[in-house]
């Protein structure tokens, strides 16, 4: 990589620590994701008496929280946890790339960096890829940090480990990716309109998480059907960010940017 | 070469505010050239259609020989831009901000480091070099951001504004550099700015914007002689000689209205012959203000 975009990508990684504003959501959201929200489950399907009454038929309803043996937990762990976890390399890609984007037109800095010899192409490079290792930084960390609490929990409640199924091997290699990528490009492209990151990150936000809930409603029924259909829907996705990336940058101009 | 051509450059907003018309502008590598007009006269518009930031509505130009509008990284790599709007990172020091802009344009990290604390020690700012810029005065943000556009050694050099909030030994440095950095090291610099004194310390050359048009371009002595030719004489003497064209400022101080300086001989011996004793002469040439105002004032000289 060209010297002076690495300069880019590690100078809005650090941003984002210094922030500390932003750098509590990108801490936050993962541990509820991760590990609050997985362990809530894991506890509930194990405390949760056999009869319920309304309750009790409600949580039937949702796939993976009927029971209470091995092979529910291994629905939970597999089926269920896996739609809340791509959430969270949606909304870390999302904070940075508002971060990136509106905060430098923000803070004034966005006009320096374009008066440098790079070109509009490059700079965006530079910060689609911060935004995206963030991303894929903070959902390996959440991915890591939740196996460890759920084995642990589960361990100590039921003696035995639930080990994660190919799904999650999907989920963390294609859809996390894909997603993360769906989400930078929006960003940026509200971006060049928003005045403030606030702005770009509540208009992201209304624009994002409905979809993504819209595919959660869905996603976990595929889930259950099988690994080959969640295999191409993530490629569908990855194809569909791939295609939005390319297309991002058609319409901007210094002049645009700068407006 | 030349370093700046414009032919009728021009630039309407989309909201329809013509900001600059019909600019012909022409100036020679290594001078310093004081674009000089009131806030909102066009000169910040015209740096970034020289810098490639804004696209032109009409004209064309060239920098460095560079087309502004299809070679704008080209252009980036030999140019420095100072303005209000392009400021550093608050939340790094200020040494970081100038070795992330180094490698941002092209040093590798060793050189960015050595240059960094070179331009610090040059602009006096060593001691506040590992601080936040966060913690900066404004004039040492002004002093940073010069740094931040010598990182690599530009060969032309925009400032918009540079000596704003700067307090007068500060001022009387960075006029220094920018002298020193045009001769001896042959950098062109685009010097804009509304405070019109400051400009004749500094500048070589002169382009004067009114409106978003250019009202006159050249040197001092060049503008003088278009604009306001002829000077004004002050002469403290204890009385000047009857018939002679002059105007009383206070006792015994005088004032006339000359061609040129070689009528001072004459009339100092007209005043001697008559009697009188002369104290001081003092030939005063238009300045920059006046020249200025005389053009806006819409008097003789209209380009």
């Amino acid at each position: 990589m060209k010297n002076a975009l690495k300069a880019i990508v590690i100078k809005d990684l650090r941003g984002i620590t210094a922030n500390r504003q932003l750098f509590a959501m990108i801490l936050i959201v993962p541990i509820v994701l991760a590990v609050v929200l997985p362990s809530a489950f894991v506890l509930v399907s194990h405390f949760l008496p056999e009869e319920m009454g309304e309750l009790g038929r409600l949580l039937d309803k949702i796939p993976g929280l009927a029971g209470l043996g091995q092979r529910e937990l291994s629905l939970v762990i597999n089926y269920l946890i896996p739609v809340f976890f791509l959430l969270i390399p949606v909304m870390a890609s999302s904070v940075m790339a508002a971060s990136a984007f509106v905060g430098e037109k923000e803070k004034q800095t966005l006009e320096t960096l374009l008066y440098s010899p790079l070109s509009l192409k490059e700079i965006f490079r530079a910060k689609v890829l911060a935004a995206f290792a963030l991303g894929m930084l903070v959902s390996a960390l959440s991915f890591g940090l939740m196996l460890v609490v759920m084995e642990l929990l589960i361990w100590l409640l039921k003696g035995v480990f639930v080990w994660p199924n190919l799904n999650w091997l999907v989920v963390l290699l294609l859809m996390a990716p894909a997603l993360s990528l769906i989400a930078i490009t929006l960003i940026v492209r509200l971006s060049a309109k928003a005045k403030s990151v606030m702005e770009a990150q509540q208009a992201g936000g209304f624009m994002v998480l409905p979809l993504v809930m819209l595919a959660a409603g869905q996603f976990t029924g595929v889930l259950v059907l099988s690994v080959w259909l969640l295999l191409a829907l993530g490629l569908a996705a990855m194809a569909l960010a791939l295609f939005l990336l390319s297309r991002a940058m058609r319409r901007f101009s210094y002049e645009k940017l700068l407006q | 070469m030349q370093a700046i051509i414009t032919e009728k450059l021009s630039k309407t907003y989309p909201g329809g505010k013509e900001a600059v018309r019909d600019l012909d502008l022409s100036l020679g590598e290594g001078e310093v050239f004081g674009f000089l007009g009131p806030n909102g006269a066009g000169k910040t518009t015209a740096v970034k259609l020289l810098t490639g930031l804004l696209a032109p509505s009409g004209g064309q130009s060239r920098v460095m020989g560079l087309d502004p509008v299809t070679q704008v990284e080209a252009l980036h790599a030999l140019s420095g831009v100072v303005t209000e709007h392009a400021q550093m990172y608050d939340h790094l020091t200020g040494t970081e901000n100038l070795r992330f802009f180094g490698e941002v344009f092209g040093l590798s990290q060793e050189e960015a480091r050595e240059r960094a604390l070179d331009l610090m020690g040059q602009m006096h700012l060593e001691d506040a070099q590992d601080r936040p810029l966060g913690t900066y005065s404004t004039g040492m943000r002004q002093r940073l951001s010069l740094a931040r556009a010598l990182m690599h050694r530009p060969r032309m050099l925009f400032l918009d504004e540079p000596t704003s909030g700067l307090d007068p030994e500060s001022t009387l440095h960075v006029n220094r550099i920018i002298r020193t950095l045009a001769r001896e090291e042959g950098t062109t610099v685009f010097l804009c700015t509304h405070q019109l004194r400051y400009a004749q310390e500094v500048c070589s050359q002169y382009g004067l914007i009114s409106n978003g048009e250019l009202m006159a371009q050249g040197s001092l002595e060049a503008l003088r002689e278009r604009v306001l030719p002829g000077l004004r004489l002050m002469i403290r003497a204890s009385g000047m000689p009857e018939g002679s064209a002059h105007t009383r400022v206070a006792e015994g101080l005088y004032e006339l209205a000359l061609q040129s300086e070689a009528e001072i001989p004459a009339l100092i011996r007209q005043v001697v012959r008559s009697g009188g004793d002369v104290y001081q002469v003092t030939p005063i040439k238009p300045s920059l203000e006046d020249i200025y105002f005389a053009l806006t004032g819409g008097q003789e000289a209209q380009p």
